[in-house]
């Protein structure tokens, strides 16, 4: 071996020679040693700048910006705490467990001051308090959607979920060099609002989000701690011209695939269906979630109720009355909440001839912060926990319960209204001392289809009933079709003033859309107005309910199919008057029926039976194929086929399987992939990274080095080992050549440090190498180096088992201490005796 | 004992410039070629000797009586055109005999300095550890300040300078066994050992008629020997190998058997004899295969092993080989594939 090299060595030797008196020795492709210090804290800035900016988007998903600024400072005292460990130089594993206790302390310090000792330091009073947080902020996700109130659970849950996502970035792109991978850590965080906001992500958390990847990215490789991640070729003009290709054409593929692809943002992918992540939440609030709930198969939230009314009962949960000009959204007038639901007094009059009808309802696994009850409640009886009232719509929301399990009766006082009461009622003038102008209220940047629909609607009529009866006769008309699919097939969702636009033009739609067109069609007439959100009338159970020793009652039921919308509007004397300009769809109240409206079902339950050809959408809807399993919830994951999650599934297996051979293969492209220096023609790999390789290949066919052994006594190991393989084997000559290539480059000059043999030389090889080797293995253990690369799994298991190792040092050490300790006392109690 | 010859001091105070490789590459393959007609099979330790020379080290080789040690040193010697003095060591030899002694000269009316053996390029001594402590110490002195001071007077000794002194088991009667502080000034010590059976057999034949040492004719002269010094003091140390150095010296400090681990003097002699290696294996790098080739001869006799680890059998070079087995080439060996 060593006569074979001498040749080879020797003229290598005497150039060597020459050049070492020529130039000092430095090596171009190493980073200036110094600026290695400046490291850790300008990794820390770039993920604290990423992780902060991605977090940016989680505003929609909790209301307002208070969350912010202890996100902020969680996530700032996180990343300083490990860059500060990592400047002195502290155990790589001992840095992430710095950042969870930085993250403990300051968590307890900002939430859970009182409960901890020296008011940050986590004890068991403060562990108990933090799962009691954490309960809270469970059942707020739990029973709201989104935007939720930031509270002190919800706003800890963020910050410790963001403080983990720091650190996990932080491992992912300082110690185990994997700073590409740390994009997963953002995408989690921007995950959250893309699935649970209608408008996803948003666009200034995204790029802040993407800016903070790219800066680490560029730490890392500006800091890169050797010539492994090339840090001199990064500026070479190769580089920038192969990074701005792969960029375009990863972009343009993610523009055009979409299009692309069938399906994709229609119906598969809705913009509407997204992912409910926590189950049956069927809060009911948002216009969102009630699409999804009409889609659903299966009916979930099933809602018992008994009541001893004639008329067919709506169960009404939230009034949505704030319309901002994008969307329609529940109220918030949280001050003017009471408490107490023993009385129920409406801040507005209520006509004299009222009629008492007692409702019991049991609302089962139905889960809302708002209480399903038939309008207008006067009392309700039977909650637990606490609730209240606002006065001025009449929604009853629970303070620190959900509608969940509640079996409560309810006194409701129906106004008889009729069509003449209704026409004699006086037109309120918008903002009069009654009402707040914000039921009035229409945004200025109103489609102009809706303004002149609701024009050539009312032109000439003067009387706010018949008014509101002629927008409602328009939607009821033949014109409009009810489709669950027309407003998802649409991109549209939602109750935005594009979709509102969408939905006139194309006349397709349900009850959001039907609801929100009357609603603000009457504002544009001058009739202030709302849309209420509850359960159309149900079907009768068959079951009979005794209530306080009456005659039985019968019982229905409504469930998620039942969900509905619809518009109230305002008659001075009368109060909120429900209308039903939704085709096909509940019963049209006695006093709105006056019209011959095609969809007009008078006051029959059972809607079903009606024949109307509009109606046909409706069962096509509730067999839409792929909706989510029994029992997921009703917005979860809507439209997804079953097949399609069979395959992703399969896809997601496969992908598991085969993640360490693709692996594999990544850090074998990537050690070979080279990179060009100035002037020189062709791409040259780094002679220790074709060391690693092979090194690698003979871990992979069970040929372990060991970290004794010189590259020398490596490669003669490995020939060995293969009693096969003859010294003028191409394989066996492979390894000598790139033995003596990393010897020269670790051990030899500086100067001399050639950038090492071509790509295509080294991959071949390696390629000899590895053919060498697989000859020489049974196929167990082809297979598992195929498969199953002991050089990755071992990597893994050593990056898992990393804490524990530590851990298991520390131990050993207090053992031996606490050994010495006893052996020193009892040699002391033997001298004493 | 013989004289030194005048020639000895004619490459004093000069700085050779380094031999190119090729000649490099050749003159020790004839040097080594000139040795092996003498001592059959045991090419390692004249290598090893070679290496000693070229790391401008000195050479102790320990070994029972009769297995060609002083052979070796001769023939080594014979092989290289300079001046070369043998010296007896015995009971009663004085330290003058080793660095020289001032007469008066009747004649001129002046004291003047008649040059001991020592003034050589290569000295010999034979059987060292039967001189007395005083006349060791005398010698031992030479080879570390490369100088005789006499009167006041200091000699510089001839360049190169190498002693190959051989001794016997310090179980062998009538012997002083070197101080820890003196076998440390040696940069290496070999043992021969017994020659293997071809060998012996082979030995016999051609040693029975004359002497072999009397066909060794200089292959290389002593200005060669210095610009091949000059060639492996050139040779490249990484920080790498210096760092692998550093923890075997760390290692055997640190290690339970050991009593006395090696000095950083030790770690010195073990990175030139390294640098020799690598000139010798046609490198102008040291890997850490040279260190490890090395390690053993320059450091085993310069360890002590604590009395429960001799007890059980362990020996200076079976320490040396498992520390050596143990201990990570790379510092971020670990780190390198962990990043990767």
């Amino acid at each position: 071996m060593s006569a074979q090299r001498g040749g080879a060595a020797m003229s290598a030797q005497r150039s060597g020679a020459a050049r070492s008196s020529l130039a000092a020795p430095s090596n171009p492709a190493r980073p200036p040693k110094g600026s290695a210090g400046a490291y850790p804290w300008a990794m820390a800035g770039s993920i604290a700048v990423g992780v902060i900016g991605a977090s940016l988007s989680l505003n929609g998903v909790l209301r307002g910006w208070a969350w912010l600024s202890p996100v902020a400072v969680t996530v700032v005292v996180v990343v300083l705490a490990m860059a500060l460990l990592r400047t002195l130089r502290a155990p790589a594993a001992l840095v992430p467990l710095g950042g969870f206790a930085a993250l403990a302390f300051i968590l307890c310090g900002t939430f859970l001051r009182k409960e901890s000792i020296a008011g940050f330091i986590p004890g068991p009073a403060s562990v108990k308090q933090a799962f009691v947080l954490f309960d809270r902020a469970g059942e707020t996700v739990y029973a709201e959607s989104a935007p939720v109130a930031p509270n002190t659970g919800i706003v800890l849950l963020s910050c410790l979920c963001l403080g983990l996502v720091v650190i996990l970035i932080d491992s992912l792109a300082v110690p185990l060099a994997l700073p590409a991978t740390s994009g997963l850590g953002l995408l989690a965080v921007l995950v959250v609002p893309a699935t649970i906001k209608p408008q996803g992500a948003g666009l200034a958390g995204f790029m802040v989000a993407a800016a903070g990847f790219i800066l680490i990215l560029g730490c890392a490789q500006r800091f890169a701690p050797d010539d492994r991640l090339q840090s001199g070729a990064g500026l070479g003009r190769g580089q920038f011209r192969r990074s701005v290709v792969l960029g375009g054409a990863a972009l343009a593929v993610g523009l055009v695939l979409p299009l692309a692809v069938p399906g994709f943002d229609q119906g598969t992918f809705p913009v509407g269906s997204r992912l409910n992540p926590w189950g049956p939440s069927n809060g009911l609030n948002p216009m969102i979630t009630l699409g999804n709930s009409l889609r659903t198969p299966t009916g979930d939230g099933r809602i018992t109720y008994a009541t001893s009314s004639s008329a067919p009962v709506y169960l009404r949960s939230v009034t949505i009355d704030r319309f901002d000009g994008e969307s329609w959204a529940p109220d918030d007038r949280d001050s003017s909440r009471r408490l107490g639901t023993g009385q129920i007094v409406p801040s507005y009059r209520l006509p004299e001839n009222l009629v008492r009808v007692q409702t019991v309802i049991d609302t089962g696994q139905f889960t809302s912060p708002y209480l399903p009850v038939p309008y207008s409640p006067a009392a309700v009886n039977g909650l637990n926990g606490r609730w209240s009232w606002d006065p001025l719509t009449l929604s009853i929301m629970g303070e620190d319960a959900t509608s969940r399990n509640q079996h409560y009766t309810v006194i409701s006082v129906f106004p008889q209204i009729t069509a003449a009461a209704l026409s004699q009622a006086g037109t309120t003038s918008p903002g009069s001392g009654e009402l707040a102008g914000e039921f009035t209220e229409v945004p200025g940047n109103l489609p102009e289809i809706v303004r002149n629909t609701a024009g050539t609607l009312t032109a000439g009529i003067q009387n706010n009933f018949a008014k509101a009866l002629a927008i409602q006769r328009y939607l009821r008309s033949a014109e409009f079709t009810y489709s669950l699919q027309a407003p998802v097939q649409g991109g549209y969702d939602g109750n935005g003033l594009s979709v509102l636009a969408d939905f006139l033009q194309q006349k397709s739609g349900y009850c959001v859309h039907f609801a929100s067109a009357m609603a603000v069609m009457a504002r544009v007439s001058g009739i202030p107005s709302r849309i209420a959100v509850g359960y159309a009338p149900g079907h009768p159970t068959g079951n009979s309910i005794a209530v306080g020793g009456r005659e039985p009652l019968t019982e229905f039921a409504v469930d998620a199919r039942d969900a509905h919308a619809w518009p109230e509007l305002y008659f001075e004397g009368l109060g909120w008057v429900p209308f039903e300009p939704t085709p096909s769809r509940g019963s049209v109240p006695d006093y709105a029926a006056d019209a011959v409206t095609p969809g007009g079902s008078g006051s029959n339950l059972d809607e079903d039976a009606i024949p109307i050809p509009n109606q046909t959408a409706q069962p096509n809807s509730r067999a839409l194929p792929g909706a989510p399993l029994p029992g997921t919830g009703t917005g979860a994951g809507t439209g997804i086929p079953h097949s399609l999650l069979i395959l992703a599934g399969a896809l997601f297996a496969v992908a598991l399987l085969a993640s360490p051979r693709l692996l594999r293969a990544g850090i074998r492209a990537r050690r070979l992939r080279g990179f060009r220096e100035a002037g020189q023609a062709s791409a040259a790999v780094s002679p220790a990274l074709a060391w690693e390789e092979l090194q690698d290949l003979a871990r992979d066919y069970g040929h372990i080095p060991r970290a004794s052994q010189t590259p020398r006594h490596f490669a003669i190991g490995l020939r060995e080992s293969l009693p096969s393989a003859t010294a003028d084997d191409a394989g066996m000559r492979a390894v000598r050549e790139l033995t003596a290539d990393f010897e020269r480059h670790r051990y030899g000059r500086p100067a001399d440090g050639t950038p090492g043999a071509g790509g295509q030389l080294t991959a071949e090889r390696l390629a000899a190498v590895r053919t060498m080797l697989r000859s020489g293995g049974s196929w167990l253990v082809r297979l598992r180096a195929d498969w199953f690369p002991p050089s990755l799994l071992s990597r893994w298991f050593r990056t898992v088992s990393a804490p524990f190792r530590w851990l298991g040092r520390g131990v050993a050490r207090a053992g031996r201490w606490a050994w010495n300790v006893v052996r020193k006392a009892v040699r002391r109690l033997r001298r004493g005796n | 004992m013989e004289d030194a010859p005048a020639q000895a001091g004619s490459s004093n105070g000069h700085r050779h410039t380094a031999m190119p490789a090729a000649e490099f590459h050749a003159a020790s393959e004839k040097i080594l070629a000139a040795v092996s007609q003498v001592i059959d099979g045991k090419a390692e330790a004249a290598k090893l000797a070679l290496t000693v020379l070229l790391a401008q080290g000195h050479l102790l080789v320990e070994d029972v009586p009769g297995v060609g040690k002083t052979m070796l040193a001769k023939t080594l010697a014979r092989s290289i055109d300079c001046g070369v003095s043998r010296i007896q060591f015995t009971p009663d030899l004085l330290p003058s005999d080793v660095t020289g002694v001032s007469i008066y000269n009747q004649s001129s009316r002046q004291f003047e300095f008649r040059k001991g053996a020592v003034f050589a390029n290569i000295v010999i001594g034979d059987e060292i550890n039967r001189a007395s402590a005083k006349t060791q110490s005398a010698l031992l002195e030479c080879m570390e300040e490369h100088q005789v001071t006499v009167d006041g007077q200091s000699y510089k000794l001839a360049e190169p300078f190498m002693v190959v002194a051989t001794q016997n088991p310090i179980e062998m009667e009538g012997t002083y066994p070197l101080p820890e502080a003196q076998r440390d000034r040696f940069m290496a010590r070999i043992s021969m050992g017994y020659p293997d059976q071809a060998s012996e057999i082979e030995m016999l034949e051609t040693h029975q008629a004359v002497s072999p040492l009397a066909k060794v004719t200089p292959v290389v002269t002593a200005a060669d020997v210095a610009a091949m010094i000059t060639a492996v003091q050139q040779v490249y140390v990484s920080q790498a190998v210096k760092e692998y150095t550093v923890a075997i010296g760390h290692a055997t400090r640190d290690s339970a058997r050991l009593r006395l681990g090696a000095s950083p003097r030790s770690l010195l002699q073990l990175l030139r004899a390294a640098k020799a290696t690598a000139a010798l294996d046609g490198r102008d790098f040291v890997l850490p295969d040279d260190v490890v080739a090395v390690a053993e001869p320059v450091l085993a006799h310069r360890i002590i092993l604590e009395r429960k680890a001799a007890g059980a059998g362990d020996t200076p070079q079976s320490v040396i080989r498992a520390i050596l087995a143990s201990l990570p080439v790379s510092k971020d060996a670990a780190a390198d594939t962990r990043r990767a």
